[in-house]
């Protein structure tokens, strides 16, 4: 039985669960997973451009990659970013009902979300091509929108390794991650 | 409450929704309804990265929006998706889009750089006006 999100438990759980990734993997580290996540929070802390555009920012983000069972990605993804007036509080991979339940969640396949973190993709663009698709009210994320840019910018700045191009092993043990994330976590 | 809609395969576009959505909200507020119900115009938008066009076709308190180039527009705005984002942004003062700050400023140098393109400014001046207050986030 999963722990229940939000509560010590899973906290400390999710905690551990980090730091042991941190500690058995090396970078680049493989988009999607805890120790990724850890590296684009830290990023998102401490970068001053961020906090810049960000000042006014009120309400969690949410990206939301879709299943892709293929490469080992075989539930949808859901990456919660707690935001607010330029801080980043935490961001961390979490349950579906807590991603959805985001202020704003933009949704897209793999592929989409691959190439927006190579910079291949813009975010705006890809949503006004209805290749990313916004949930959430429409006018705050385009007054803020120079914050989501760099939001993106950073996500791309980890150079993360990408679970396409993984070799089977690789593949295999992301798949026992993501399984022993959702028994552990229910992510 | 003002009447919106999309034409007929409008919804495909994903662009010509966002923004539908975004006059939706606007137009809540009653000093951009004024303008709303004021405003009879043909605009096209075509955000040229993007790869996606649109038409909207406004007429006084009425709007259609198409997703597609739709008949021969009194204005034209083309330019990149973002760029379309940054006149959303573009601030009012004294009831005027205005062009003196940050934000102004980047869209006058995009439009000086033929990076924007805005066909239709000069004849249809005051139409341009109201558009860029209804469109405006502020």
């Amino acid at each position: 039985m999963a722990l229940t999100y939000g509560t010590d438990e899973w906290n400390q759980a999710y905690d551990a669960l980090v730091k042991e990734r941190l500690d058995s993997q090396s970078k680049p580290y493989v988009m999607g997973t805890p120790e990724w996540v850890k590296q684009y929070e830290e990023l998102i802390q401490n970068d001053a451009e961020y906090k810049e555009a960000a000042k006014d920012w009120e309400g969690s983000v949410v990206i939301k990659i879709l299943a892709k069972p293929d490469i080992g990605l075989d539930k949808d993804l859901y990456m919660f970013m707690d935001l607010w007036h330029g801080d980043c509080r935490f961001v961390k991979i979490v349950p579906a009902e807590v991603g959805e339940a985001g202020d704003f969640v933009i949704t897209g396949e793999y592929d989409r979300w691959k190439a927006v973190m190579s910079k291949e993709l813009d975010t705006i663009k890809g949503m006004m091509q209805g290749k990313l698709k916004l949930k959430g009210d429409l006018p705050t994320i385009v007054r803020a929108v120079k914050a989501a840019s760099r939001l993106v910018d950073l996500s791309a700045i980890t150079e993360p390794r990408f679970p396409d191009e993984l070799d089977e092993a690789g593949t295999e043990d992301l798949r026992a991650l993501l399984k022993r994330a959702e028994d552990e976590l229910g992510i | 409450m003002a009447d919106v809609k999309l034409a007929p395969g409008a919804e495909e576009v994903a662009m010509a929704v966002m923004i539908s959505d975004m006059l939706k909200a606007n137009i809540e507020k009653p000093e951009k309804l004024k303008d709303f119900n004021k405003l009879k115009a043909r605009v096209y938008i075509q955000a040229k990265d993007a790869e996606t066009e649109m038409t909207m076709v406004f007429d006084r308190g009425s709007l259609t929006v198409y997703g597609g180039k739709e008949g021969n527009p009194d204005i034209s705005i083309i330019t990149d998706a973002a760029t379309l984002l940054d006149l959303a942004n573009i601030n009012i003062k004294y009831g005027m889009p205005w062009y003196f700050d940050e934000t102004g400023m980047a869209v006058v140098k995009k439009l000086l750089k033929g990076e924007l393109k805005l066909q239709g400014m000069l004849t249809h001046y005051f139409a341009l006006n109201r558009l860029t207050k209804i469109m405006s986030l502020n």
